[in-house]
């Protein structure tokens, strides 16, 4: 099980930082830090920059993502910010707007 | 799985949480946590804030009140600082806390309504005790009584030496010189 689960029906308005994976499936509103995976579930909304080893997004982000690994936006995913990652991939039927940094 | 939050041990959240279902804290939170369901710091779980839930049961550390519409417990390893409001609450041995406990409806009125009276008797029975004692008692006890106002003013020990005295007769007077020695230094 992943170490810190924000499930749906709960909503954080603040700062998360973590050292463990990170699952979010409620609403989460400032800033989600995690020096391992994150990954936000196809029904949540969020209003942060994620910064992680690996971001995997389903539902609703607005703001930046930072992960040294990858980013992936999974089908049915929507982004609106910019994404900085060595690995960038968008799902067929994901949406994003914004600006793509791949260190190139 | 959709309506159970985890914080895991790694994470710190600063913010206010609030939602719907359950929600187990063995991280560090710095905020007010708000929950429909049940909230469960764990071991290791730290909270910085005040904690309204269900029920709320503490093995962690909490530094805030405590609001529980079913329960509050807190069980062994439990250190709260704050108040514990709940119709049931129950602390485990080993839980530290400091505060105001509080259990809400029937309880708290039926305490509310014995202290008055505690409070009002206390004083009444320390204003009462010497003169009481003297006009029922028997007249070895008279004797005592006088001389143990003047050599011991506690009403504590009045009452515990003339039970002791009782049985031998012999140390009543015993008992007097001794004190009149002690009043006339």
């Amino acid at each position: 099980m992943a170490g810190t689960v924000i499930g749906e029906g709960l909503s954080i308005e603040g700062d998360i930082t973590s050292d463990e994976e990170v699952v979010v499936q409620g609403n989460l509103r400032g800033k989600l830090t995690s020096s391992d995976a994150v990954s936000i579930g196809s029904n949540s909304v969020v209003q942060a920059d994620i910064a992680g080893q690996s971001v995997s997004i389903a539902g609703q982000v607005t703001g930046d993502i930072t992960a040294p690994e990858r980013v992936d936006i999974q089908a049915g995913g929507r982004l609106v910010g910019d994404v900085k990652a060595a690995r960038f991939t968008i799902a067929d039927g994901a949406s994003f707007k914004g600006a793509v940094d791949m260190e190139v | 799985m959709s309506q159970s939050s985890v914080i895991g041990a790694g994470t710190v959240v600063r913010g206010n949480l609030e939602g719907e279902g359950s929600l187990d804290i063995f991280g560090r939170v710095e905020g007010d946590v708000t929950m429909s369901g049940d909230v469960t710091v764990g071991d290791g779980g730290s909270v910085r804030g005040h904690i309204t839930a269900n029920k709320i049961s503490v093995q962690g550390a909490v530094q805030g009140d405590l609001h529980g519409s079913e329960a509050v417990l807190l069980e062994r390893g439990a250190k709260v600082v704050g108040d514990l409001n709940a119709p049931r609450i129950g602390i485990g041995s080993g839980a530290l806390v400091r505060g105001s406990v509080r259990t809400e409806g029937e309880p708290a009125v039926a305490g509310g309504a014995k202290r008055a009276p505690v409070a009002a008797l206390k004083p009444a029975v320390f204003a009462a005790k010497p003169v009481a004692k003297v006009e029922p008692k028997p007249a070895p006890m008279r004797e005592a009584e006088p001389i143990a106002v003047a050599a011991a003013p506690l009403p504590r020990l009045k009452e515990r030496e003339p039970e002791r005295r009782p049985p031998p007769p012999v140390l009543p007077s015993l008992g007097k010189g001794a004190k009149a020695k002690k009043k006339g230094r």
